[in-house]
């Protein structure tokens, strides 16, 4: 049978990838925003594993409040991407360097 | 290995391997689609666990939705590929090594000891006129009626700031505006001129 | 089935800025002309607010909307705190953003939707509510950041704040979802009597324990997770630069209060560990590297880090009393954080940023006043007696000396004096160097009138420290 374990654990490893994948993708902010949808992804998969197995729905709930914040995270996000582009004509991170210091 | 486990384990390969694609490869289009196969993997193994309304939810703002918008950031925005590629090989290494010990820490303490089917059974199933959706939507009007309302005002200030942020009035594009159409005067557009007519010379 | 209609009454000063947000916001599009009237109504809002927050004030704890939201004499008094601080934020920004033609009706009302983020936080008694409204002010202070659009600095900043934020959300989102799994409730009350019950010995535990440690130190910008606090302060036009640096950090003292303190008060002994080893890196590392700027808004971003240092030792008591201590630490460094943006906001006009260090020279021959002013903020978030900055570290200081932890008051005393060193110097630029630019300082009637309050408070207070002090005290004492 597939335990609770079994769903941490694949969460566990969206989790470790979505770390990895931002600091990996520090020169490619579309793919780091990416990797952030990733991270929420593996608490969307603890939050319904957790709601499953305790047989309680306050986890679902919880769960399509994180997909609407992403939603509205993601537009802003974006726009931001889109400012900065139009500012800068990169997406690179290492190219953003302005403040430092 | 039973049909349940056989279809967790398959999601589950699929879910990682396209969530690996996604952080290694180069090309923001591609990671785009590789993003949507982990989101559809993902809501896969939602309906596994019985949520069922939120794994449609998951295809339809995700897929539907999120990732559209991304695919069309990537396209407006001509990214140059080549200097996005360098360097990333020398890291690749390094965060293979940390994810592994990432994954393997975490493990440990989300293991079968202190969450396996001993301490979490498998719970009985629903009724069969249960619906998920129907729960869902009964709690959320209800007792989650002051978090539903936050979350209208976060996707309203997602409008106002993506709106504030990217648009831009330029000056040289054309539009109509019916208001000055309707109100608009013969005579403004139509003027008749008296000529008086002229011989032929 | 029925479902009795929750009590709106404790939430009416939410419903009331929320309400005027969307006014303000319709206004706009009819009164273009007129632009006076967004600040105008903005800071009617914040008014009509305070007076429903004094009418409905608190005497015990009253929960509605199923328990999701508690009104008590903390939410009232950190509610109370932010109206004031955005009072004066929008007041100093008026002049600031018109010159920089981002005067539009949208800065104002993201301002008050974050407001309304950071009221969410500072009543909420679900883990849900916490997290919505921690979104709701860090989605709309991402947008003020980025509110410069052709300035490629702020876009920057707004891109690294972005995503360190979008990070940390995660972050305290996976803590979450640990405390959720092992305590069945996501209520914070609940999730209190479950670990009570459980006892604090469990790994598990201490393992969600520590995503919500490290979110927290990201969002008040803690080393080693302060990376974004000196991008983010020096890249966002200074008018948002004092509503990053102040309002938020009174609503993440919410944060700690509602869910280290609210939640996971059993676990007290794991998380002061922490906290301790956050907070001797904080004062350190800030007040050090804060000696090496020479761009004024990154010093005071370096000197807020060492701030929260300080602030995090009245936490590591874990009693009343330290809670108390920190709640008066915070909400002191808000109104000196106030102030010293104010005073660079004061300095700068159209086309100039009075950013660097030098452009506080000869302050004292440009304008005796204003010299006087930046002189008493420095002093007060030097500690100086008889500043108010003074009572509050002395305060936090005394909570750790309770805690039987002698070394670390000491290691605190020793940074308060190294860092005592960066602010003594602006003083001497003011006030012992010639000044390099002798234009006048121009400024409107209620920035002036509001910043010579905020200055002049950090003195005139001091006889009645000790009422706000005891307001401080009976806030957290009310939580139990």
């Amino acid at each position: 049978m597939i335990s609770l374990s079994h769903y941490l654990v694949l969460g566990a490893v969206l989790f470790a990838l979505a770390v990895v994948g931002i600091f990996l993708n520090r020169k490619n902010v579309v793919i780091l925003l990416m990797a952030i949808e990733l991270m929420l992804l593996a608490v969307n998969i603890n939050f319904l594993a957790f709601s499953h197995y305790r047989g309680d729905i306050a986890g679902q709930v919880f769960v399509f409040f994180i997909l609407t914040v992403a939603a509205a995270e993601a537009a802003i996000g974006l726009a931001i991407l889109v400012v900065l582009f139009r500012n800068r004509q990169t997406i690179d991170v290492e190219d953003l360097d302005i403040l430092k210091g | 290995m039973n049909f349940e486990q056989l279809l967790f384990y398959f999601f589950s390969t699929v879910l990682v391997a396209a969530a690996v694609m996604v952080i290694t490869i180069r090309n923001p289009v591609k990671a785009a689609l590789f993003l949507v196969l982990t989101f559809f993997t993902a809501a896969c193994l939602w309906i596994l666990l019985e949520a069922e309304f939120l794994a449609i939810a998951l295809v339809l703002v995700y897929v539907g939705a999120v990732m559209v918008l991304f695919l069309f950031v990537v396209m407006m925005l001509d990214v140059n590929l080549v200097r996005l590629r360098e360097g990333f090989a020398e890291y690749l290494p390094i965060g293979g090594i940390v994810a592994v010990l990432l994954v393997l820490e975490m493990a440990i303490i989300l293991g079968p000891q202190r969450f396996g089917l001993g301490n979490f059974p498998e719970p009985a199933g629903h009724a069969a006129d249960y619906s998920n959706t129907r729960e869902l939507g009964r709690v959320l009007y209800t007792a989650y009626v002051y978090p539903f309302e936050i979350a209208a005002v976060i996707l309203l200030v997602a409008i106002i700031a993506a709106i504030a942020l990217a648009l831009r009035r330029r000056k040289d594009s054309k539009y109509q505006d019916p208001r000055k159409q309707i109100r608009v005067e013969p005579a403004e557009r139509l003027r008749i001129v008296k000529m008086p007519t002229e011989k032929r010379g | 089935m029925t479902y009795p209609i929750p009590n709106l009454l404790p939430a009416l000063p939410e419903i009331w800025v929320l309400g005027m947000a969307c006014v303000i916001l319709i206004v706009d599009l009819y009164a273009k002309p007129h632009r006076l009237v967004a600040y105008l109504l903005c800071q009617g809002t914040l008014v009509g607010a305070a007076l429903l927050t004094l009418t409905g004030w608190s005497t015990g704890t009253e929960t509605t909307f199923n328990n999701t939201f508690v009104h008590d004499r903390l939410s009232d008094l950190l509610k109370l705190t932010f109206y004031l601080i955005m009072f004066c934020v929008f007041a100093y920004s008026r002049e600031y953003i018109r010159e920089r033609g981002m005067y539009r009706a949208e800065y104002f009302v993201l301002g008050l939707f974050g407001l309304v983020g950071m009221m969410v936080m500072a009543s909420a008694n679900h883990l849900l509510t916490l997290y919505l409204g921690l979104e709701l002010l860090s989605l709309c202070l991402y947008a003020m950041v980025a509110f410069q659009r052709d300035s490629s600095q702020a876009t920057e900043a707004a891109m690294k704040y972005f995503v360190l934020g979008a990070v940390s959300s995660g972050m305290l989102l996976y803590g979450m979802s640990i405390l959720y799994g092992l305590t069945g409730s996501l209520e914070i009350g609940v999730i209190k009597q479950t670990i009570a019950g459980a006892g604090s010995e469990n790994v598990a535990l201490t393992f969600g324990l520590v995503f919500i440690v490290v979110a927290i130190a990201f969002k008040f910008g803690i080393v080693p997770f302060h990376m974004w606090v000196p991008d983010v302060y020096h890249g966002a036009p200074t008018s948002v630069t004092v509503y990053v640096g102040t309002a938020p950090k009174v609503a993440a003292f919410a944060l700690v209060m509602r869910l280290l303190v609210g939640g996971l008060e059993d676990l007290a002994v794991s998380w002061r560990e922490m906290l301790v080893i956050l907070s001797v890196l904080s004062m350190g590392l800030g007040n050090i590297v804060a000696i090496a700027q020479t761009n004024i808004k990154r010093m005071l971003a370096y000197s807020s880090v060492s701030h929260m240092g300080f602030f995090l030792l009245g936490v590591i008591n874990a009693t009343p009393n330290g809670y108390g201590s920190a709640l008066f630490y915070v909400i002191v460094y808000a109104v000196m954080s106030l102030g010293a943006f104010g005073m660079v906001i004061l300095l700068s006009r159209t086309g100039f940023e009075a950013e660097r260090l030098d452009d506080f020279k000869g302050l004292n021959q440009r304008s005796p006043w204003y010299a006087m002013i930046m002189l008493l903020l420095m002093f007060s978030m030097a500690g100086v007696p008889p500043t108010v900055g003074f009572y509050a570290k002395l305060l936090v200081i005394q909570s750790v000396i309770q805690a039987n932890m002698i070394w670390l008051a000491v290691i605190a005393v020793l940074f308060a004096v190294i860092g005592a060193y960066y602010y003594l110097r602006i003083v001497r630029l003011m006030y012992f160097e010639d000044a390099e630019d002798q234009s006048p300082i121009i400024a409107g009637t209620d920035m002036r009138v509001l910043l010579g309050i905020n200055g002049l408070a950090l003195l005139l207070i001091i006889p009645w420290v000790g009422v706000v002090i005891d307001l401080c005290g009976k806030a957290i004492q009310g939580l139990s």
